[in-house]
């Protein structure tokens, strides 16, 4: 063994910690099959962390892809069943206003029925008393199931099942470097870490690649050029509370801004679709923001004088046509599952594309693929098998922390993030037992499991009081606190930057004072803490 | 006096009640101008307490903030401080520190060099003028004394570990300990605030004293988060120091901090009695402007308030006090739509990174002033020779990057001052 | 995750209930999270809550706990939350508006009783102190000190006299449980020669409806108060040495649209003016001891009535009652004031030991002073800050101004001086 290489052995390694890799790591699990899941950063650091949370009833597909739209309906019905936890039924809207193609409104209805949907029709008046904050242009409106899922819940408690089932392990900051593969075999996985900048090896008999939009890189890694991926990049923004209590959707072909999404106590607003070259440094941007607005408005005219909070962006990989596919069924399903046989690989799939509503679906096929060739047979059960909650994966529910601390009625469990009420407790056992919990953890990755940080104030003043909680419970010791502080502070601001107007902008002069003015993070590099010697002289 | 009825006369009014504000009231009081103010908590409520007059220029600490207001005259001539000279910015800063001190709040006098002063991440700032009651940690710093930090049971935000984790590589002899306030002791939350007025009574101070001395060990000083008493800190540290044997100093904290609230209160209650007409945390609705005069309309639950005067400063902020508002469109004056100078577009008023040393390109965008510091209008000519204009709401500064918040705020409110009294004088 | 839909009609949506009552750009959504209020609410802490947590619960949609947390009652509704918010956010409205939506059999049951007791009777008293019996105790008092004093044989104390200038309120618990604290005030009266009048309806000054939150019960409270002075044709209407009553009064002729045809104002300010005009010609003269002297500033009266301009009054009768040096505030003072905890109903509420966690904050300010007295126009005030004196062991007393004003005058009687230590228990007999 190389001296100052981690190693690691596991049945099946996964490779990207979003809603796939993640359900992938649960499905194997429920089948008695041992996972080691990586993600080069931390779960949902990919699309999973950044996409709307609709779960679709598929009216959105039922024009143009009846197939997807049917798909949609029947997963949607399994995840209502299987994890009621991570769902809001709140049910959707479809609504045309002034300007919008009377005709396509007309044909929407048989577009859900030939999709199996439920669409009831509604009179602007009926659609405006359920949602009073609609335009009064509105003319055509349909109530249709949709419901909106909590990705973040999803991954946490596929993973937490997943640990419990077969001792899988999830390991964050770890990324795929290189391939070791002899005769058509991997036989072990170089990664780095990517916090420390050590190697970990990995010792694997099955390789499934779940990288998202990344999956294309992965894959040339191990050597496949079977998988070719553009990048659609899709911008939201987050209102401070929620606005409708229903999904509204524009009734009309697909375009910028036409979905309202609710989100627990906020809602969400989007989203763009540009193609982009790089998936690396994805952020929203001023003007994407506006686009989404304007056309927001058209439906919502309150929207104009909405306080947002923050915008975000996720990429969308989208498949080139015309790919040899594992079960041959062709691109408009959505996703695509590749054996990747004619690469001259036996134990690497690589799993991409999709939604999040279809994620189950994706796992299954995938772990179908993957245990067969395990030669495990037993069968898939995430359809019927419920998804356990557990003490440490419930705080990214909006309001569940709140409600939890209050009835706990403890004086001494004193909240750390005031906007989303998070309590201490909360975060003490985020750090001791959350999925991909570690010794040092940083406040990003008590952000990824909780909501620190997602209220009005964006973490600027959660951050200093949940590190001041970390260093007096000894998690750290050293300037390091102070620098996972600035990084998240750093990581909240592209987010926030392009929304900066309006209410939200005393806020952030607050923020900048605080951060900058009493706390000195604009100054943490280099001499600057120590400044005597770097005077003007 | 029933509903409406509340009129006042004055020669100057001073709109807005932060740093500027108040040190506009200071300077008019001290040439004896009647002045009435009016304004509502804005950003001095959160301020650490210690006044900068500059701390950075072009990226660099200033051991030396006079040579660095040199250098910002030359590389930024239309910054605030660049526009005011060094003997009046020096006569600023001492008789503003003295009023303070003289109200019961004491500050030291400017001097030559900033003090690097402490923070309560354990790093350190540097600034001109700073409370008393935090010199003794500042410079015991400097002099590596062996001391004890301690935080308190329920204090969200202030960490002695901390602390000394962040400051230890310079200061080396540190040690830590938690204690519990007196009757505070339930594990619950407490705040700054509360127990900064708890320790006004002697019992109180009593009893913590002891509690400190438990703790003391070898040490020879003891920092704690800010605490020490709301309206005479000066009395409290002394008490303090006196019970427990060793000089003690403060540590500002994030807000609900005691500094703001401190010098929030002592210009609210301490004014008045010195001749200032204060409406304490009314906001003007409306500032009309006319041949005379100048006349403000403001509007509480209980009916309208009138503010009639010969002059008006406009101190009144930026966004988190509401001196200026931001649209997507553009940034706004909010009182009188004065124009403000800006970036181009909402796209170019931040840079990307959050804590870019060169900070944000809004942050510089604010009021233009003539030489009198009076706003301009559209065309570029005063508003009104009845109005000047002072504080943070100017443009060409950022002061939280620049660490020049109380410098502008002073500085540009006593300039202010004097062209206000060499109108009056004219008339 | 269960929608949230299910219950919104069965509690009340804070959220939008903010938004609709607060005005624009002071809602809960403007809030910045800052935790200024909370710092400064002697209520933080209480069943754990604080004006912040309130707010973030009702933008989180904590609707059911809202409407049933019991700290809605340890809240007095002073408003200093909202004083010192940069976005002036007011958390006490709706508070308020969750106590109305209490179950009425669940809502703390002294508040309750005092509110049904001022509904029973056309003289509104909360002590459930009738007409008629006002009327024969203060007929029987103003007898005693007609024979008491040969100075005030004469005294005139009318009840509904026609068109006079002052209609004063009073509260009952003077008549209803210390009578001969009654006679200063009308000595005071005699002396400055005020027109004024009692009434036989609507007399009573408290108003303990509004803090049931039953915005009914208060409109009908102050209807029959608005009328009893329009019948009268009275010109003022003098608010007695009571903070809440003034406020609620004002307060309610404003939100429920009904038309006084008379002045509202302080008894304090007219103290003020009488004094400035050399009618009470008051002086410090008596206090040879040098007894210091504090004043609490009632919330109602000041920061959430007049503000400053009265806070300004009473310190100038304060100094002129007992000598310049001897008067000291507490710190923070005027609107800036920390309420008592006496407010609200929180003296009727039952909740004794939440009471006076909330009085421990004005306590300290108290003894910081080291005062000897504490004045206070404002029964609630007196009542709980000598409960808190009480129960915490302060040295202090509590006292009203007519009694130091009778007492500068040299006309305050023997069995007046319920309130003043032994040391003043002969001065000026
Ligand atoms: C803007 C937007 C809105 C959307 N809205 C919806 C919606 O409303 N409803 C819906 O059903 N679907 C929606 N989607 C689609 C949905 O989000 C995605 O289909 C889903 O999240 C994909 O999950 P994934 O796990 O496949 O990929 P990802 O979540 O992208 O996960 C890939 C992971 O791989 C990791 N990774 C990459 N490279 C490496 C490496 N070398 N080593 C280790 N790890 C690596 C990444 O860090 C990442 O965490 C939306 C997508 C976008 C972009
Ligand atoms: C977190 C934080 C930390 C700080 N730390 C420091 C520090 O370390 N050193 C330092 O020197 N300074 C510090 N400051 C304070 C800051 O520098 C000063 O508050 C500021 O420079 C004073 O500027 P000002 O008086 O112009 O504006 P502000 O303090 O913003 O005051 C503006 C005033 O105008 C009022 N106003 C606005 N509109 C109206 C209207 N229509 N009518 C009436 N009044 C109105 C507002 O209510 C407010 O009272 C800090 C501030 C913050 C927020
Ligand atoms: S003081 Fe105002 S802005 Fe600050 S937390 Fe309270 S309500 Fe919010
Ligand atoms: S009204 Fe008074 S008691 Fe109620 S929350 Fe506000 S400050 Fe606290
Ligand atoms: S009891 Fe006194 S201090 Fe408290 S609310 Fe009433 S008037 Fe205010």
């Amino acid at each position: 063994m190389v001296s100052g290489i981690e190693t690691f052995e596991t049945e099946v390694l996964i490779i990207g910690g979003g809603v796939t890799g993640t359900g992938v790591m649960r499905d194997l699990a429920l089948r008695g099959i041992h996972c080691l899941l990586i993600d080069r950063r931390d779960l949902n650091a990919g699309a999973s962390g950044g996409n709307h949370g609709l779960l679709h009833s598929g009216g959105r597909y039922a024009a143009s892809d009846s197939e997807t739209a049917a798909e949609c309906r029947q997963e949607g019905d399994i995840l209502r069943q299987v994890a009621p936890d991570c769902i809001d039924d709140c049910g959707g809207m479809f609504i045309a206003v002034e300007g919008d193609d009377p005709g396509f409104a007309e044909r929407f209805p048989g577009y859900c029925e030939a999709a199996g949907i439920d669409c009831e029709s509604l009179s602007p008046a009926q659609a405006r008393e359920r949602e009073p904050a609609l335009s009064d242009k509105l003319f055509a409106a349909y109530a249709i199931p949709d419901a909106t899922v909590d990705p973040f819940r999803l991954t946490l408690e596929n993973v937490n099942h997943a640990q419990q089932l077969t001792d899988s392990l999830f390991l964050p900051h770890t990324a795929v470097e290189s391939f070791e593969i002899a005769n058509g075999v991997i036989t072990g996985v170089l990664c780095r870490n990517t916090k420390t900048g050590g190697m970990r090896r990995i010792l694997v008999r099955q390789v499934v690649n779940a990288a998202g939009a990344w999956s294309m890189d992965v894959a040339r890694r191990a050597g496949c050029s079977d998988v070719s991926l553009l990048y659609s990049k899709g911008t939201l923004i987050i209102s401070n509370t929620r606005i409708t209590d229903r999904v509204i959707n524009r009734l009309r072909p697909p375009g910028d801004g036409d979905i309202l999404v609710p989100g627990g106590t906020v809602s969400l607003l989007g989203t763009t679709s540009d193609n982009v070259d790089d998936l690396e440094d994805i952020r929203p941007t001023v003007a994407e923001v506006e686009r989404v607005l304007i056309e927001g408005t058209a439906m919502l005219p309150c929207l104009e004088g909405t306080r947002f909070i923050r915008a975000f962006s996720g990429v969308r990989p989208l498949l080139l046509p015309a790919q040899n596919t594992a079960d041959g069924r062709s691109a408009s399903r959505g996703f695509t599952l590749f054996d990747h046989r004619d690469q001259g690989l036996e134990n690497f799939a690589t799993v991409t594309g999709g939604k999040l509503t279809t994620f189950r679906l994706m796992a299954e096929k995938t772990g179908d693929l993957v245990a067969r060739r395990l030669g495990n047979s037993r069968p898939c059960k995430t359809a019927t098998e419920p998804l356990p909650s557990g003490n440490a994966v419930r705080w990214t529910e909006p309001g569940f922390a709140p409600r939890f601390w209050y009835r706990r009625n403890d004086p001494t469990d004193m909240i750390l993030c005031e906007c989303e009420m998070v309590p201490q407790s909360a975060i003490d056992s985020i750090i001791e037992s959350a999925p991909g919990a570690e010794s040092e953890m940083t406040l990003q990755a008590i952000g990824v499991r909780s909501r620190v940080g997602k209220g009005s104030c964006q973490g600027s003043f959660c951050s200093i009081r949940v590190t001041s909680h970390l260093y007096d419970r000894g998690v750290y010791d050293s300037a390091r606190g102070l620098h996972s502080m600035r990084d998240f502070l750093s990581g909240r601001f592209k987010g926030v930057q392009p929304i900066l107007w309006g209410e939200q902008m005393p806020q952030i002069e607050l923020s900048e004072a605080l951060h900058c003015s009493l706390m000195g993070l604009d100054r943490l590099d280099g001499k600057a803490n120590d400044p005597e010697k770097e005077g003007s002289g | 006096m029933g509903q409406g009825e509340r009129y006042y006369r004055t020669e100057l009014a001073i709109i807005g009640s932060g740093l500027a504000g108040f040190a506009a009231s200071v300077f008019a009081l001290a040439r004896g101008i009647a002045s009435a103010q009016v304004g509502n908590t804005g950003a001095v409520a959160y301020t650490t307490g210690y006044l900068d007059l500059l701390g950075s220029c072009r990226g660099l600490w200033l051991d030396d903030p006079w040579q660095g207001l040199e250098l910002l005259r030359e590389s930024e001539p239309r910054h605030p401080l660049s526009r005011i000279g060094r003997t009046a910015i020096q006569a600023a800063f001492d008789q503003f520190s003295g009023a303070l001190t003289e109200m019961g709040v004491g500050y030291t006098a400017p001097a030559e060099r900033n003090h690097l002063a402490l923070t309560p991440a354990g790093t350190v700032k540097p600034t001109l003028s700073v409370p008393q009651t935090m010199l003794p940690g500042i410079e015991a710093r400097k002099a590596g004394v062996r001391t004890l930090i301690i935080d308190i049971l329920g204090l969200q935000g202030f960490s002695a570990k901390e602390f000394v984790a962040n400051i230890r590589s310079s200061w080396p002899q540190l040690s830590t300990a938690k204690l519990s306030f007196p009757d505070m002791e339930s594990g619950g939350q407490v705040f700054p605030e509360v127990m900064a007025r708890a320790l006004e009574v002697s019992s109180h101070r009593e009893r913590f004293a002891e509690r400190i001395k438990a703790a003391l060990g070898d040490a020879r000083l003891v920092g704690m988060p800010a605490i020490m008493g709301i309206h005479h800190p000066d009395r409290v540290h002394a008490e303090l120091q006196r019970l427990v044997g060793v000089p003690l100093f403060e540590i500002p904290t994030m807000p609900p901090a005691v500094p703001g609230i401190r010098l929030r209160e002592m210009f609210e209650q301490g004014f008045p009695a010195k001749g200032l007409t204060l409406v304490p945390q009314q906001k003007v609705k409306r500032l009309v402007l006319e041949a005379g005069r100048a006349t403000l309309y403001l509007q509480d639950s209980f009916g309208e308030v009138m503010i009639e005067s010969k002059a008006a400063i406009l101190a009144s902020g930026r966004f988190l006090s509401g001196g200026l508002t931001a649209e997507r469109g553009g940034v706004r004056e909010a009182l009188l739509d004065i124009p403000v100078t800006q970036p181009e577009s909402r796209a170019d008023w931040y840079r990307q990174d959050y804590f870019d040393p060169l900070g944000h390109p809004v942050n510089r965008s604010g009021v233009e002033v003539d030489s009198s510091f009076r706003p301009l209008g559209p065309d570029g000519e005063p508003v009104n020779h009845r109005l000047f204009a002072a504080g943070i709401l100017l443009a060409h500064h950022d002061w939280v990057r620049q660490r020049c918040g109380a410098g502008v705020a002073i500085a540009s409110a006593h300039k202010a001052v004097e062209a206000v009294a060499d109108m009056l004088k004219e008339q | 995750m269960k929608s949230t839909l299910a219950y919104k009609e069965s509690v009340i949506d804070f959220k939008a209930k903010a938004d609709e009552l607060l005005p624009e750009g002071a809602s809960y959504d403007s809030c910045l999270n800052c935790g200024l209020c909370s710092s400064g609410c002697p209520a933080s802490g209480l069943e754990g809550m604080d004006p912040r947590r309130f707010i973030r619960m009702a933008m989180l949609g904590m609707n059911e706990e809202l409407s049933t947390t019991p700290w809605v009652w340890t809240c007095t509704q002073c408003k200093r939350c909202m004083y010192i918010c940069p976005m002036s956010i007011d958390v006490s409205l709706l508070v308020g508006l969750a106590r109305g939506a209490w179950p009425e059999d669940k809502k703390p049951s002294g508040i309750v009783r005092s509110c049904q007791a001022q509904l029973l009777d056309s003289g509104t008293s909360a002590m459930g102190l009738r007409s008629e019996d006002f009327i024969e105790i203060v007929e029987e008092t103003a007898d005693e000190v007609r024979q008491e004093d040969e100075r005030f044989k004469d005294i005139k104390v009318p009840i509904d006299k026609q068109g006079a200038y002052f209609f004063v309120n009073q509260n009952s618990r003077e008549p209803a449980a210390e009578p001969e604290e009654l006679a200063p005030l009308w000595k005071i009266f005699e002396y400055v020669g005020a027109d004024w009048t009692y009434a036989s309806k609507g007399w009573a000054a408290e108003n303990f409806c509004m803090f049931t939150g039953d915005d009914e019960a208060w409109k009908r409270m102050v209807r029959q108060r608005v009328d009893a002075v329009n019948d009268l044709g009275c010109k003022v209407w003098v608010n007695t040495e009571c903070g809440h009553s003034f406020y609620t009064i004002w307060k309610g002729v404003e939100r429920f649209g009904l038309r006084a045809n008379f002045e509202m104002g302080s008894l304090v300010s007219y103290y003020a003016q009488w004094i400035r005009e050399g009618k009470l010609p008051v002086n410090a003269d008596w206090n040879t001891g040098g007894i210091k002297f504090t004043l609490q500033d009632p919330c109602q009266l000041v920061r959430k009535s007049i503000g400053d301009p009265v806070a300004d009054d009473l310190r100038f009768v304060a100094r002129k009652l007992v000598g310049e040096e001897n008067f000291i505030d507490m710190q923070p003072c005027r609107s800036a004031n920390y309420c008592c905890g006496g407010g609200g109903g929180f003296l009727q509420a039952g909740m004794k030991e939440q009471r006076h966690a909330y009085g421990k904050r004005k306590f300290d300010q108290i003894m910081t002073t080291q005062a000897g007295y504490v004045l206070t126009p404002c029964h609630n005030c007196h009542s709980q800050i000598e409960d808190i004196g009480g129960h915490f062991g302060g040295d202090y007393r509590v006292v009203h101004f007519w009694t130091l004003i009778c007492l500068s005058l040299g006309i305050l009687g023997e069995n007046e001086r319920k309130y003043l230590g032994p040391e003043l228990a002969e001065v000026g007999l």
